[in-house]
């Protein structure tokens, strides 16, 4: 701000309030404020505008082939005269790579979150921020070009052991995790001290030895697996699981940091440990914030287009079994980015329609869940204020 | 449970949570690591002979002298090879017609191979496409080249379990006997002779235009077009959204309509943008036309539209964390509210309000979805700031995809596709990197 020169000649009458000033002065209000309303409105139209646009080249495909093919056949022959326009497959794939990211990434995201509102000093929090804004900053063709190059190549020459190493990675503590905790339950008696503790270390090396043969049985099996093909739903829920992250993140710990002190500090003083504090306190606070966040994370995932688009293998089809993240699939998205450029020649065929059908289909989940999520947020934040 | 148990389970809870953090952090330097080593290799590497000939007849650059006694050195080692491939032409007419077509099919294998190397042979047609005007430019493609030419590649199938694995076996083999068999030692050992490597600082991928789709040459169409686009998105965007945040947050009342108004943001901001695309075909391109077809215009207005509710809450978090003083003080001394809005908040407000603008460019620089239909081409030579309403740009991350995915040639331009990375990631992440540090300055600041 610049300092206004005190001398500065000013005129007589500049703080005089006439009639007319004021009535100039009102309507300057108005319209001032009028023209923020409609600029302010303006997302609200846009969102109007979409909705129309899409549905207005959607309504059409409708018309022209019904409902019925469009949900139920998998038959997705775009190109053929008649042509066939299935779906099914291609929603069935949409669905498959969001519940694989969002196993990947609900898990790691919500522990991530913990660790950061409550378990991480300050100090080590500020370093921890920017790899997450990082991790969303980096554009979606990036993760595609790393997920097509990189990651595929990988996944098809070492898929087997790389799936085993990472059981052993990651099952291994949790299962001798819960091999101490089973063996603390089985064995809580009245008996003395002494022979509970000779039974409990007979039940733990009985368990463990159990579950080390359950790891190697499982983790050989994972081993000889053969990947035929390193573009499948498997990587692609890796890499969109990295893209859901730092959305999860973030609006989880918001959600926990809401839960105030008292209830944390309620439940110290009642001798529970940070991690049963959490489990059974603060979770349960936060619970309705941190769904609000995986509905979040999730609509990433279901929105992405490059990754799945470059990575996926494109061929619509339900897997064999239905289960099978190996195999290649096609989602919503890659078909709408993929089809636009031939059927933007026949503006106006069924070929051209059924992608805004699909877009319109997108538009509606994410318009859903966000309401859903925007909701519980509200009602998460009037409960904690108790009201 | 025991104590001991509890505690056990406390600690291993807290190790997960560290676990998954140190796991993010992995995620991001095992995607980001690759494309840089791999990025740098774009700029920097091992140039040959052909490099240095084609930087100085397409470029202009580099010294005629040097480059000239350099071809007159590699073609002194060259012309032995074309000799004996004239010896062995004269061979074949004199074999018989039966024993001549056993070798025809390896010998032309042995001449892709070499053409691929050193550009066209004596006796070949001149080429008009580029790509086979000059042999390989990288050291390391050279390598590659003598490869398949020392080598067959066949593929065994005897275990019908297994995956049918590929093995090599010397071409020599083919030649025993005949004129050509010195050729494969003569080549083994004179590779370095007849291409003449050298460590290469390639500045010009960034500020080269590109040359026979992206064979040779640089990014810069790319670049720019990136440049048009985000910049393009960010002049419609920012002053909307900084407006519409002051009005939500120094003007809206706390009714239905104001809380309509915000889903419509939240609700924007989730739209999938590939959906922007398809809004973006149908609307600025199909029914107000504001081009012909695909534009850099149509495309900056789908990115604004895109990246306006980042803007909007960006700007209003940075207008609400501007202390309440600030504003009384200026009520108090007389000022109307939207002189106060002008002259105290706003510029209190403003390194929060270019912080989200930054994030928000680089978003806009970073997305592919909304350009497919509105505004990219694969192939195309940079444009003009005139032609931003009528023509359509290449850019780097519709690019990233096409080479990677649709180019012809895609597996040996891996260095081009790298480079292209890089450049977006590095673009991307440098005007983070800048609204972290502005951030931190102002946090700073407002504790004192």
């Amino acid at each position: 701000m610049a300092e206004a020169p005190l001398n500065s000649p000013q005129k007589p009458d500049a703080f005089v309030m006439t009639p007319e000033r004021l009535r100039r002065q009102r309507i300057a209000k108005f319209l001032g404020e009028g023209f923020l309303l409609v600029v302010a409105s303006f997302v609200a139209i846009v969102v109007l505008f979409i909705f129309y646009f899409v549905a207005v080249d959607a309504i059409p495909f409708f018309q022209q082939r019904g409902f019925g093919e469009f949900f139920t056949s998998t038959g997705w022959y775009p190109a053929d005269e008649p042509g066939e326009f299935g779906a099914l497959a291609i929603m069935y794939g949409s669905g498959m790579v969001t519940i694989g990211s969002a196993l990947i990434a609900v898990p790691l995201g919500i522990a991530a979150a913990i660790c950061l509102s409550d378990v991480l000093p300050f100090a080590v929090r500020q370093y921890a921020k920017p790899v997450i804004e990082m991790l969303a900053a980096i554009p979606s063709v990036a993760y595609g070009f790393f997920a097509l190059v990189i990651f595929a190549p990988l996944l098809q020459n070492y898929g087997g052991p790389l799936l085993m190493w990472t059981w052993w990675l990651i099952a291994g503590p949790f299962v001798f995790l819960a091999v101490i905790v089973v063996s603390d339950l089985v064995t809580s008696g009245s008996q003395s001290t002494d022979t509970r503790k000779t039974i409990r270390w007979t039940v733990t090396v009985v368990f463990g030895v159990i579950a080390l043969f359950f790891l190697y049985y499982v983790g050989r099996t994972l081993n000889e697996i053969q990947i035929l093909s390193g573009t499948n739903a498997l990587n692609v829920s890796l890499i969109l699981s990295f893209m859901a992250l730092p959305t999860i993140v973030s609006v989880s710990e918001d959600s926990l940091q809401a839960v105030g002190r008292e209830l944390r500090e309620g439940s110290y003083a009642l001798g529970a440990t940070r991690a049963e504090t959490i489990v059974k306190t603060v979770l349960p606070a936060a619970s309705s914030g941190i769904l609000a966040a995986v509905i979040l994370g999730i609509m990433r995932a279901i929105g992405e287009t490059m990754v799945v688009w470059m990575a996926s293998g494109n061929s619509s089809h339900i897997p064999e079994p239905w289960f099978n993240y190996l195999d290649s699939i096609r989602t919503l998205t890659a078909t709408i980015a993929g089809d636009m450029g031939e059927a933007d020649q026949v503006t106006g065929s069924a070929r051209y329609h059924v992608l805004f059908a699909m877009g319109l289909l997108l538009l509606i989940i994410s318009f859903v869940s966000n309401l859903v999520s925007e909701r519980i947020v509200v009602r998460q934040r009037k409960v904690l204020a108790g009201e | 449970m025991d104590l001991g148990t509890r505690k056990i389970l406390d600690r291993s809870f807290t190790a997960v949570g560290i676990t998954s953090i140190l796991l993010m952090a992995a995620a991001l330097l095992v995607v980001i690591v690759p494309i840089f080593s791999g990025g740098i290799g774009a700029i920097f590497f091992k140039g040959t002979i052909e490099h240095r000939k084609l930087q100085y007849n397409e470029f202009g650059n580099g010294d005629k002298e040097v480059m000239q006694r350099q071809i007159e050195e590699t073609n002194a080692y060259r012309s032995r090879v074309f000799a004996m491939l004239g010896e062995f032409d004269a061979e074949l007419e004199s074999m018989e017609p039966a024993e001549s077509k056993a070798l025809r099919s390896s010998y032309k294998k042995v001449r892709e191979a070499l053409a691929h190397l050193f550009g066209p042979l004596p006796g070949d047609p001149e080429p008009i496409l580029t790509r086979y005007q000059y042999g390989t430019t990288r050291w390391e493609q050279a390598e590659e080249a003598l490869h398949d030419l020392m080598y067959v590649s066949k593929w065994d199938y005897s275990d019908p379990t297994q995956m049918a694995k590929q093995y090599f076996v010397p071409r020599t083999d083919d030649f025993k006997g005949t004129k050509l068999a010195a050729l494969f030692p003569y080549m083994e050992e004179n590779l370095v002779n007849m291409m003449l490597p050298e460590q290469t600082f390639y500045w010009g991928f960034i500020t080269d235009r590109s040359l026979d789709s992206h064979i040779f040459g640089g990014i810069w169409a790319e670049i720019q077009g990136t440049f048009f686009l985000a910049v393009g998105a960010m002049l419609f965007a920012f002053p909307l959204g900084v407006t519409a945040a002051i009005y939500f947050t120094e003007y809206a009342k706390d009714n239905i309509f104001t809380s309509i108004l915000r889903s419509a943001n939240s609700t924007l901001a989730g739209v999938p943008s590939i959906v922007f695309g398809l809004f973006g075909l149908a609307f600025f391109i199909n029914t107000i036309k504001v081009s012909e077809s695909k534009s850099v215009i149509a495309g900056s207005l789908t990115l604004a539209i895109m990246i306006l509710p980042t803007i909007i809450r960006a700007a209003e978090e940075a207008i609400l964390a501007v202390p309440k003083t600030y504003k009384e003080a200026s009520l108090s001394l007389g000022s109307t509210k939207w002189r106060t809005i002008v002259t105290v908040i706003l510029p209190a407000a403003l390194p929060g309000i270019i912080t989200g603008g930054i994030i928000s460019l680089g978003r806009a620089a970073g997305e592919t979805a909304p350009i497919i239909f509105t505004a990219a081409v694969s192939v195309g030579a940079t444009i003009g700031l005139a032609d931003v309403f009528s023509s359509p740009t290449p850019a780097l991350s519709w690019n990233i995809y096409n080479l990677a995915s649709e180019h012809e040639a895609a597996n040996e331009i891996r260095h081009v596709q790298y480079g292209m990375v890089l450049a977006l990631i590095s673009i991307v992440l440098l005007l983070n990197l800048s609204a972290i540090l502005l951030r931190a300055r102002i946090s700073k600041k407002l504790k004192g």
